[in-house]
């Protein structure tokens, strides 16, 4: 396969999940990992199926709820979407990763 | 949010399938949009499913993921082996059914002995803050001793040290209800009783103060269980009477079930002393207090020291000082402590050697699992998850047997309850309570570890190819050796249960041997109690009693009938001082007054001068006869070798309140010692008054019959109603059923560990013949080879009883080093019986290995009987 491709980094699935959610409003999980792949602009390497784990603990997190809906193919699909609990939960995973990569970028920038 | 996950979670443990479901039709979904996406980019149908797929990722191992992910992950493999446990016990339903019924027996007698244990030892007592209940005493050197009236409300008066303090009182009482007198047994107290208690009534109200004092209206408060049996219940109880002795009392108050609901009381009312009981020489107060918030034990004994200290005066024993005990202290005695400890003790072997039963068998199914369990070791299961697997299957065992257990052993307190009431004190509640509940909870875990966890250590899980090779040689291997040795400890504590057991019936029968001074058979037994109104002085009740006993003697089949205060073998209720004039020297000799007829009923011989005689009477000159213990004590004490004929000082009670005074009876006879303070106890001291010149209230009628004593009945009541109809008899009682009751204290302990011991003797026998059949099974071709090379039946019957006699053997060496330990404390009881008696040990090794023998017996004459051509061809 492309070897350009970079896994997602570890334990920021979440965070893409959640920004997505938040960004496009409910969606069903083959948008949601498409959306992903699309923003990254095939530059990621995802297992589509990875995100129903993710989706699940975010859900008994309470952080996204589901709703029964119909797919594009006419099929009873899950849409899930952003709860008010999610949005903070969103705004803490996004300062936790800004100030996680500065300090690494602070890191990176110190001369030998 | 942590809770809401954590709930979220174990929800998922039981929406597993649904979620399972969803998670099925979302994959499916987005692999059909995927598809749609790319057939729409323009791929090939073909293609466009393959790219699908290929995004997707593995689908198992996101299904897994998801599954790990949503839930807890040993709660569901724990959740998952209970199901597997179930279900394999469901394939072996006899194992499972011996294993649960084990469990359950085990579990069961020892819920309802804790119930027991602690309700009379553990929990605290039925009222609010029981620390602070006291009970108040003189205190002789080295001892305890009841109160003085005056003395009583010195003390009541220390209201800094006493919020209430009581004293109470045993009265009985005739109460009509339609024109039937029943005689109901009650309490006289001090106004304040109840708060010394505590206890608020359901119902109206308790005691007002100066309700105890003279002129105040009377008044009663009934028990709840009397409330319900004698007037139905009815809320407007209040406006009525109860007739007590013929003597309209106001109801005023009912109190609430519990404690108060027990036999020795149904009835409360004021006790209000009378003139005469105001001294300091009549000791007959036992008085309970509530010490005053925040006042100690310690407090209350200096402050109590230090009132002492200024009644020198008026306080006669110069050297008796005054003690406060806690309330709870009393309660228990040691015997009964200690009986309900060895009970419990021996319900505790019985679990143990129940569980031992389980684990053993646990283990012969965990050999012949050794091949599943290899397999799923060589699957690439770890050693702890395959132990967890194991000891979830005997949790599953262990939870149906403990709540089997649970039931049982709530049958079994409702059963015992009624029996063993009357050893216990009032306060005990036998209930399966939380508390119970918790223990049997915790019995439950202790069993899991002995049957499930030590068991699953033991199992191996070595290499697939040695279990597959082993399985196939059917040899006992070294699971063998752990069951022998367990089989040989079942054995020791089952024989140690049986050696107690052995020793507590030799004391029993001991004790049933001791001759009682009198002639036991053919008497019957009851009490009565002159009401006050109705017989005034000390000759109106003369004259009842002699009426009585005239009356009597012409009932058809009473052969001699007498009135006494108190039966042989139930105590003498006084205690008075004996002096000899001219000496400064006393003795105190129990006091008890009988008729002339008392001690021919009860066939007590008379060895010097003569017996107590109608002559007797008020007026006479006083007389007294004693025991041959009294007379060897005044020939010690005094010097006198011929009692007969002497005048001695002696204190002797008055009728109704008022109190004893001194006399200078002639010692006119001595008389062969009846046992006055039960069968166990040495002979007391006594000096027999005649009733005429020392008449009571209550009193007791002794009646020997010529026919069976309670076909007699009819006819007593029928005279004692001639004389008086108002006049109920109460505790109506052969004198077996009298000497029966003396021994319940050793009874009923006997009993139980006897029981205890017999179960687990058939545990042990079970275990073994578990082991050996086992055994014989597994050698069947071994015993087969052996036969057809000419071993005879009989040499293989002798082989296998050989082993199981030598498992016995060291079983039982171990049991006696068991016994031995277990001397100190069954010794205080046992009644003249050795803790190591070699005569009962003896019995018991015998009775031990006849069970152990016969338990051998039947797979052993199953080898016996193998047929090696059969075996042969079965496994050529």
């Amino acid at each position: 396969m492309s070897e350009s491709k970079t896994e997602v980094p570890y334990g920021t699935l979440d965070l893409l999940i959640l920004k997505t959610l938040d960004t496009m409003g409910p969606m069903h999980g083959y948008r949601i990992a498409r959306r992903i792949e699309q923003v990254a602009e095939n530059l990621l390497r995802l297992n589509q199926g990875s995100i129903y784990p993710a989706l699940i603990r975010l859900e008994q997190q309470g952080w996204i709820g589901t709703q029964w809906g119909i797919s594009e193919t006419k099929r009873k699909v899950k849409f899930y979407s952003l709860t008010r609990a999610g949005l903070k939960q969103l705004s803490i995973e996004v300062a936790n990763w800004e100030r996680a990569t500065a300090l690494v970028a602070r890191f990176l920038e110190v001369e030998p | 949010m942590k809770l809401r996950a954590a709930i979220a979670r174990l929800q998922a443990l039981f929406r597993r399938r649904k979620l399972d479901r969803e998670l099925d039709d979302e994959i499916l979904a987005h692999l059909e949009l995927a598809e749609h996406d790319a057939v729409a980019a323009g791929l090939e149908p073909e293609e466009a499913r393959e790219a699908a797929r290929r995004n997707f990722g593995g689908i198992e191992q996101m299904k897994e993921n998801h599954r790990d992910r949503r839930s807890v992950r040993w709660l569901s493999n724990l959740q998952r082996d209970f199901r597997y446990g179930l279900g394999s016990l469901g394939r072996d339903p006899g194992f499972a059914a011996v294993a649960i019924g084990l469990l359950a027996l085990g579990i069961g007698a020892n819920s309802a002995m804790f119930s027991i244990v602690d309700a009379v030892l553990l929990k605290p007592l039925p009222f609010s803050e029981p620390e602070r209940l006291v009970r108040v005493w003189e205190s002789p050197p080295g001892g305890r001793n009841g109160t003085t009236t005056l003395t009583f409300l010195d003390w009541k008066r220390q209201t800094d040290i006493f919020e209430a303090l009581s004293v109470e009182a045993s009265t009985r009482a005739a109460v009509t209800t339609d024109g039937d007198a029943a005689r109901v047994s009650g309490k006289e107290v001090s106004a304040d009783y109840f708060q010394v208690f505590g206890v608020k009534p359901q119902i109206g109200r308790t005691f007002a103060a100066g309700e105890d004092q003279p002129g105040a209206s009377p008044v009663v408060v009934l028990s709840h269980r009397f409330w319900r049996t004698q007037f139905g219940g009815d809320p407007g109880v209040l406006e009525r009477d109860l007739m007590l002795d013929g003597v309209p009392h106001r109801i005023i108050g009912v109190l609430p079930a519990g404690a108060f609901d027990r036999d020795e009381a149904v009835f409360w009312k004021p006790l209000i002393f009378a003139p005469a009981q105001l001294n300091r020489g009549q000791h007959w107060l036992n008085p309970i207090g509530r010490l005053r918030a925040g006042v100690s034990i310690e407090q209350a004994q200096s402050r109590m020291t230090a009132l002492r200290a200024t009644l020198n005066d008026v306080i006669y024993q110069k050297d008796w000082g005054f003690a406060v005990d806690p309330f709870a202290k009393q309660l228990v005695g040691d015997t009964l402590r200690r009986s309900i400890y060895l009970a419990f003790g021996a319900v505790l072997v019985v679990l143990l050697i129940a569980c031992a039963n389980v684990a053993n068998l646990a283990l012969a199914k965990g050999a012949t699992r050794r091949k599943e369990m290899a397999i799923r070791a060589a699957l690439g299961a770890g050693r702890a998850r395959l132990i967890a697997q194991l000891v979830t299957e005997s949790l599953v065992l262990c939870l149906l047997g403990g709540v089997t257990g649970v039931a049982l052993g709530a049958l079994m307190l409702r059963a015992a309850a009624p029996l063993v009431a009357a050893s216990l004190p009032f306060t005990a509640d036998l209930s399966m309570d939380l508390r119970v509940l918790g223990f049997a909870a915790a019995a439950v875990m202790a069993v899991l570890i002995l049957t499930g966890l030590l068991p699953s250590l033991q199992t191996s899980f070595g290499k697939l190819s040695d279990a597959m090779n082993q399985g196939a040689r059917g040899s006992s291997g070294s699971g063998a050796a752990v069951r022998r040795t367990i089989v040989i400890g079942e054995v020791a504590a089952s024989l140690v249960l049986i050696c107690g057991a052995a020793l507590l019936f030799k004391s029993l029968a001991k004790l049933q041997q001791v001759d009682a001074g009198v002639r036991i058979d053919h008497v019957i037994t009851m009490s009565a109690d002159l009401p006050m109104a109705a017989y005034p002085s000390p000759a109106s009740a003369t004259t009842f009693y002699e009426a009585v006993v005239q009356r009597l003697q012409a009932v058809p089949g009473v052969e001699r009938a007498s009135v006494s205060q108190g039966l042989p073998l139930q105590g003498v209720q006084w205690g008075e001082y004996l002096s000899v004039p001219g000496v400064r020297n006393s003795l105190t000799a129990r006091v008890k007054m009988v008729d002339p007829w008392y001690f021919g009923a009860m066939q007590i011989p008379i060895e010097a001068g003569r017996g107590i005689e109608s002559r007797d009477r008020v007026g006479a000159p006083p007389v007294v006869v004693i025991n041959q213990e009294l007379a060897g004590a005044l020939s010690k004490t005094f010097g006198i070798a011929n009692p007969v004929g002497r005048t001695v000082g002696l204190d002797v009670p008055g009728y109704g309140p008022i109190p004893e005074s001194q006399v200078n009876p002639q010692i006119v006879g001595v008389i062969r010692s009846e046992r006055t303070a039960g069968l166990q106890a040495p002979p007391e001291l006594v000096a027999y008054v005649p009733f005429a010149q020392a008449p009571r209230q209550d009193i007791n009628l002794v009646v020997r019959t010529r026919t069976e004593p309670a076909a007699a009945m009819p006819g007593i009541r029928e005279a004692v109603r001639e004389i008086d109809p108002n006049l109920p008899l109460g505790d109506v009682r052969t004198m077996e059923e009298v000497k029966e009751q003396s021994m319940l204290w050793a009874r009923q302990p006997t009993w139980v560990v006897g029981a205890f011991a017999g179960v687990a003797a058939l545990l042990a026998a079970l275990g073994l013949y578990g082991v050996l059949a086992h055994a014989v099974t597994q050698r069947r071709r071994e015993i087969g080879i052996r036969m057809a090379l000419g071993a005879r039946p009989g040499d293989v019957l002798s082989h296998i009883l050989r082993s199981a006699f030598s498992m016995l053997l060291v079983g039982f060496a171990a049991g006696l080093a068991g016994a031995f330990a277990l001397t100190r404390v069954l010794k205080t009881l046992l009644f003249e019986v050795s803790a190591l008696d070699p005569s009962a040990l003896a019995v018991a090794c015998v009775l031990m290995a006849l069970v152990g023998m016969l338990a051998a017996w039947i797979p052993a004459s199953r080898a016996a009987r193998v047929d090696p051509m059969a075996v042969l061809r079965d496994e050529g």
